[in-house]
């Protein structure tokens, strides 16, 4: 089953995604609200995917995106984000982000973007 | 001078039924029936469904609802869309970019005009004449994207389509830019319904979007099923939802519970 760390500072957002990918089989492997913490379970969980949001305290997602993929350069990692900030995508790609989901998001399009940067 | 006649056509008019007409398309005006309208009075256009039936919606003082042969409605309706009472600017046009918050593989620029109508935005093309209704607009912002390998200033669109969140970007000149987008947030401001909701309200409607279904609702935001039917209720009074279904709560008689006792025991 495929591992997936969730990573935003909002709880709503979190639960959203957990319910969304626990109801599609994914097995959440864990839960992040900022980046720093990601980091740590990243190293800790070894995740197959990590949903990355961009803006968090602590953190940014573009600095764990950055330490995770030191850890790990294979690391899977799908940036998620608000409409307004695709530039930011753009560096995040650039650094190895895999994919990409907008705010908001429909529950079968964050599934085919996650089994698309997983390989399933 | 005389009018050159483009097509001639006949045609049904809505008007609490069908009605048989003539449609005659020329150079600056619309002939249907016995009506000759201007084509500087057409404020707006739309594809709208009457009985099933893909019919074009002329908007002016007094709206006609007509029903042309299948194979003319395109025609038709872009050579009006050509025509409507607005300005037009050039630009290039980035339709739906991003859909339900994935990013469109099939999304490519087209060429074209801009125009902005009291009701909605219009991009027109040879292929593609797309209209936007001011009220399916989200927001509208300025953003920096790469175009063609340069950075280039577009106003990113976000909107709804087929009840999908899209949105499509608009690349013109600098100048021009600036004045559409002081221009539509004007327009998106004055047309913004005037509704506050609660937190849990907009989480709610994040999650009917989002597509999960009334207990994963319940379990988020840890309401009852009572309280998540309240909401439900206020949502749809103000116009930001509707009724698809009702669902069904049942109990057990001790017939069924019986049933179960049997079904236990093997």
């Amino acid at each position: 089953m495929t591992k997936v760390l969730i990573v935003d500072d909002t709880a709503f957002m979190r639960k959203l995604l957990k319910s969304i990918l626990f109801g599609a089989g994914f097995d959440i492997a864990g839960e992040a609200e900022n980046g720093k913490q990601a980091v740590e379970l990243y190293k800790g969980l070894k995740p197959d995917v990590v949903t990355m949001d961009v803006v968090m305290p602590e953190m940014t997602g573009i600095d764990a995106l950055k330490n995770i993929k030191a850890f790990d350069k294979d690391a899977k990692v799908v940036m998620c984000t608000a409409i307004g900030q695709e530039t930011i995508v753009k560096t995040a790609i650039k650094l190895g982000a895999r994919g990409y989901i907008i705010k908001p998001f429909q529950a079968p399009k964050v599934i085919e973007e996650i089994k698309k940067v997983v390989g399933e | 001078m005389t009018d050159k006649v483009h097509l001639r056509t006949p045609v049904k008019i809505y008007a609490a039924g069908w009605v048989d007409a003539e449609l005659i398309v020329t150079d600056s005006s619309l002939i249907i029936g016995k009506q000759k309208i201007s084509l500087g009075e057409i404020e707006d256009l739309e594809d709208v469904d009457v009985d099933g039936i893909k019919c074009i919606q002329i908007k002016k003082e007094g709206n006609i609802i007509v029903q042309l042969p299948k194979n003319l409605h395109p025609q038709v309706f872009k050579y009006i869309a050509f025509n409507l009472k607005a300005d037009k600017f050039a630009v290039y046009f980035l339709s739906s970019a991003t859909v339900g918050g994935v990013v469109s593989s099939s999304a490519q620029w087209e060429k074209g005009y801009f125009s902005v109508t009291d009701e909605g935005l219009w991009f027109l093309s040879t292929k593609n004449q797309k209209r936007i209704p001011i009220d399916n607009l989200g927001s509208i912002k300025k953003d920096m994207r790469d175009v063609g390998g340069k950075q280039r200033m577009v106003l990113v669109l976000s909107h709804v389509e087929k009840s999908d969140v899209v949105t499509s970007l608009v690349l013109c000149p600098e100048s021009t830019l600036e004045m559409l987008d002081n221009y539509l947030q004007r327009l998106f401001a004055k047309h913004k319904p005037a509704i506050k909701l609660s937190e849990n309200e907009t989480q709610i409607l994040t999650l009917i979007y989002s597509g999960v279904d009334f207990v994963s609702i319940e379990n988020i935001i840890g309401i009852s099923t009572d309280e998540l039917n309240d909401y439900y209720d206020r949502l749809v009074d103000a116009g930001l939802a509707k009724v698809v279904k009702i669902r069904k709560e049942i109990e057990l008689t001790p017939r069924g519970v019986s049933m179960v006792d049997k079904i236990s025991k093997g």
